[in-house]
């Protein structure tokens, strides 16, 4: 990354137009004054974000600068680990997602999650996707099979898999897997699906499929990914956030931030002189 | 050749000869029990075997009320062992990850796993025996179940400690709760683990004669009633190599083989699960 030439030279595609029109979009998550712990040292330093519904809203930054952590944070699946902690709020739909009271199995249903490596569990293909569906709704056999469907459809994933939905997934290559882990989420209807790198353990092919099914997911989404990968951030995004040492640097629409960035910092880590 | 070169040579060589003769010396003994057992157990096998009882001094006879008593105390045994010790492996690997009571609960099954199985004989004679006023075979097969479950409880806990952290995760988020993501995603992914710890369990469970000596004694006679001794086979080998009667001897070294061979076949058998749960 040090060595890579400013956005324009590189030949950046960057949403523009229409495309990056989400101006006047109502928000889809508030994020008020968080800040986060692991132990002791502190990950997040009173970050303020606003997320609009129905748009991408692409994180970036240098390894380590938080941007995974907001997203652990959003479905609160840091809680798994004792020594990790959140303060501040979240607001989704007029209620904090941080507040104890917040039932986790509603809130991970409408805030789903895809993580960097595809983690397909080790049965049917058919009951990866059924698994949570199956849990959240009482569905009659062709009614669940319809729904699998539509999740692979939508997915991208159901021509390559209709004919062997009993094989295991773990026969499927690491894209189809990948695929298969968004159609899991995308299954149970959320409302916000979070994409914590989704494409970086994926060949490049896997990875212009996935960035297409972004796109996609747009219409019926919103899309918050995490990724290293400017140029993705550039193609899939119509908001940009840049984050260092766990503070949020600069947030905007994301021709604006790739063409025009109004810190220094910002400038420099686009531009690849350092990250 | 230098000097340096060649006395590297020799001690390679030396090393190499002492690792090989460590490894026959050890082989050896094995392939000597296992062919003693093969040839007298080989010869004292006859069909009456499983048809006929344990025979009194002098008279021929066959292992079937052995080979009945010792089965039904270890699926027994197993029955009891195995929910206990599944449930209690989660625990250890789940519910108490970053608790100071699973860390004491894992060292003290440690313990349990290395117990002389005489004491826990004793300990359900004790428990058991005492408070019924005579042998049985569910105190025998209680004796069993505790062996069985610190074995149990340890692949468990073992076996779903090794599925990543990724997989808990990526169930989590899904909104699943503890119960379906590990009942329906961990278990799944540490099936072969997890059924490797109870049939390595059940083989060590089916030879093991000291805490039987002293729960399920034996039965010269047919008795299918789990509340009187029972016979088995590792006590009636016992009993039987130490008389003096050739027929008895036969049916000892007839045990001991059929005993063996079943104990091989199932460590064979778990080590072909083991590969194929690997190669996934």
């Amino acid at each position: 990354m040090s060595s890579a030439p400013p956005a324009a030279a590189a030949g950046l595609h960057i949403a523009t137009g229409a495309d990056a029109e989400v101006h006047g979009a109502p928000t889809a998550l508030a994020i008020r004054g968080l800040d986060f712990f692991y132990g002791k040292s502190q990950a997040l330093t009173a970050v303020d974000l606003d997320v609009p519904a129905r748009a991408v809203t692409a994180i970036i930054g240098p390894s380590g600068c938080g941007k995974s952590t907001l997203l652990r944070t959003i479905n609160r699946i840091f809680e798994l680990y004792p020594e990790q902690r959140a303060e501040g709020e979240i607001v989704f739909e007029d209620r904090n997602v941080l507040d104890r009271k917040f039932p986790l199995s509603e809130l991970r249903r409408r805030i789903g999650m895809v993580f960097q490596k595809p983690t397909p569990f080790a049965s049917s293909i058919r009951n990866n996707v059924a698994f949570a569906l199956s849990y959240y709704e009482k569905l009659s056999k062709a009614e669940t099979a319809e729904r699998i469907e539509d999740a692979l459809r939508q997915a991208a994933l159901w021509d390559e898999v209709k004919d062997k939905l009993d094989a295991s997934a773990l026969s499927l290559s690491g894209g189809q897997q990948q695929r298969l882990c968004i159609a899991r989420t995308i299954a149970v209807k959320p409302e916000v699906i979070l994409l914590d790198e989704p494409t970086s353990a994926l060949d490049p092919i896997s990875t212009a499929k996935i960035e297409e099914l972004i796109h996609e997911m747009r219409a019926r989404f919103t899309v918050v990914i995490v990724t290293h990968n400017m140029q993705q951030a550039a193609r899939v995004s119509q908001k940009t956030a840049f984050f260092h040492l766990g503070s949020l640097v600069e947030y905007g629409d994301t021709s604006q931030i790739f063409t025009n960035p109004r810190v220094e910092r910002t400038k420099d880590y686009i531009t690849g002189r350092y990250g | 050749m230098s000097a340096r070169q060649l006395r590297r040579r020799i001690a390679d060589l030396a090393a190499f000869a002492f690792a090989c003769a460590a490894t026959i010396f050890g082989l050896v003994f094995l392939f000597w029990i296992l062919w003693t057992t093969f040839r007298y157990g080989v010869e004292a096998l006859k069909p009456s075997l499983v048809t006929q009882m344990t025979p009194p001094p002098g008279e021929d006879g066959g292992l079937l009320n052995a080979f009945y008593g010792s089965g039904v105390m270890v699926l027994l045994a197993v029955a009891i062992g195995t929910p206990i010790g599944i449930a209690a492996g989660t625990y250890l690997a789940e519910h108490g990850r970053f608790s100071r009571l699973a860390a004491i609960v894992r060292f003290v099954n440690d313990i349990l796993l290395s117990a002389p199985s005489i004491v826990i004989g004793l300990f359900v004679y004790e428990l058991v025996v005492r408070t019924m006023g005579h042998f049985s075979g569910i105190a025998g097969a209680l004796a069993l179940a505790m062996i069985l479950l610190p074995i149990v409880t340890r692949t468990t806990d073992e076996a779903l400690r090794l599925v990543p952290d990724t997989m808990r995760e990526a169930g989590f988020a899904l909104g699943l709760p503890r119960w379906k993501v590990t009942g329906q995603i961990l278990y799944k992914a540490a099936r072969a683990g997890m059924l490797t710890g109870i049939l390595l369990g059940l083989a060590r469970i089916s030879g093991e004669t000291a805490p039987l000596l002293f729960t399920a004694l034996n039965n010269q006679f047919w008795s299918a009633d789990l509340a009187q001794p029972l016979a088995n086979v590792p006590v009636v080998i016992f009993q039987y190599a130490m008389s003096p009667y050739d027929q008895w001897h036969a049916l000892a070294w007839a045990g001991a083989l059929t005993l063996t061979a079943f104990v091989l076949a199932l460590n064979v058998f778990v080590r072909i699960l083991a590969r194929k749960g690997n190669s996934k």
